[in-house]
């Protein structure tokens, strides 16, 4: 994979936003211990996140630093208002499952701080491929952590009873975020290490046949 | 003895450790001690102001129009993340020079927002606490264990790092399951 493609796919794997980067991992550690929970914060980081960056990206580059960041911070807060009135709309149960963590996804690195250094650099389109991914980066995390959190620490999946013999209560507290995401982080880095290593010895190998 | 109930309740309180708000900011300023205090400081004037500005929005906003309460809470902190640069500024440029990069990490993260949203909630659970110096000393209580959890992180930062944890958990992961294990014990306290 050449390094244009690498940049543009790498927010799944490569450059996993809270694996790699430990963005927006407050909402994982203590939303993520159900599967509902975890839909539910997709649903609010990917409406939030998307259009923030959208419309944060007509935002003049020429304005200095601070205000930039501030009207990436407003405009983020602006998206909130609309999302959270669809919400409450379609999804009722979604802001009392999640409480003060869907408010705070309005001000989030990725938007506030990450538009600036690794976004608005591309051009419109590669912008748009990256930010899909970083968000569906995000996206698997946070399913894979609610499904396995929910599994090991109440026995169910999506609250359905699943037969399990070992269950672990600490997984849905906090510490229990802690720790399963810094596990997960380890997981993370061998694999990619592996992922690494092993196109690094086929990129090297001589294929000639001399 | 008052000490000891103090210093359980800060750390019962404390909203990296039991709500995990602000982990990413300071894993980012992890890196060297000075950098750690630096922003856990700025971070208390943060929460500490912005804390006495949401009381001002909390008394006003009426609660049908509840969902402008981050629009205003995010101008609130962006007009002091305004001040505070104009005044590093002012004290001296190479004070500013060296200042100004905890001021801007520091102005919108969870820790910040999540305090005033955290404050404002406990607010409205028990309007007793509806008062502005109940909200300045909440404010500046978030701010307090934000840094004692900082100390806390620091002082195992360098073992987490050592080339004695294998490669994969060296860094982050380590310090995520370090601060899972002191949040266990917190968690305890309670």
């Amino acid at each position: 994979m050449n390094n244009n493609k690498k940049q543009l796919l790498g927010g799944i794997l490569g450059d996993n936003i809270v694996l790699s980067g430990l963005m927006v991992i407050s909402p994982v550690i203590i939303c993520g211990d159900t599967l509902k929970n975890a839909e539910a914060l997709v649903y609010a980081f990917t409406a939030i996140t998307f259009l923030s960056v959208i419309i944060s990206s007509f935002v003049p580059r020429k304005l200095p630093y601070t205000v930039k960041v501030i009207l990436y911070a407003l405009i983020s807060a602006l998206v909130f208002i609309p999302v959270e009135l669809a919400t409450q709309e379609f999804f009722p149960g979604v802001i009392q499952r999640i409480g003060i963590y869907f408010p705070l996804l309005a001000v989030n690195s990725l938007i506030v701080f990450q538009t600036e250094a690794k976004f608005f650099r591309m051009k419109r389109l590669d912008m748009i491929i990256s930010l899909v991914f970083c968000i569906i980066g995000f996206d698997a995390v946070m399913l894979i952590t609610g499904v396995l959190r929910e599994l090991f620490a109440y026995g169910t999946i999506n609250n359905r009873i699943v037969d399990i013999n070992t269950l672990i209560s600490g997984l849905s507290q906090p510490f229990g975020g802690f720790v399963f995401l810094g596990l997960m982080c380890g997981a993370y880095r061998f694999i990619r290490g592996l992922v690494s290593k092993n196109n690094e010895v086929r990129s090297n190998a001589d294929v000639s046949d001399r | 003895m008052f000490l000891i109930d103090e210093l359980i309740a800060l750390l019962a309180a404390n909203l990296i450790l039991s709500q995990a708000l602000g982990t990413s900011t300071m894993f980012i300023a992890a890196d060297s001690k000075k950098n750690m205090l630096a922003t856990s400081c700025v971070i208390t004037v943060f929460t500490t102001l912005s804390s006495a500005a949401a009381y001002f929005i909390d008394s006003i906003l009426p609660s049908s129009v509840s969902e402008l309460r981050l629009l205003l809470y995010t101008a609130v902190i962006g007009v002091l993340y305004i001040i505070m640069l104009t005044a590093s500024y002012f004290v001296g440029k190479n004070w500013f020079a060296d200042f100004r990069k905890y001021i801007h990490v520091s102005a919108f993260n969870c820790a910040v927002m999540g305090t005033l949203f955290t404050i404002s909630g406990r607010a409205a659970e028990n309007s007793s606490a509806f008062d502005l110096g109940w909200y300045i000393s909440s404010g500046f209580e978030a701010g307090i264990g934000f840094i004692v959890a900082a100390l806390i992180l620091a002082a195992a930062y360098r073992k987490l790092n050592s080339a004695k944890v294998p490669a994969s958990f060296r860094g982050f992961p380590a310090m995520l399951v370090y601060l899972g294990i002191i949040s266990m014990a917190v968690y305890s306290l309670k």
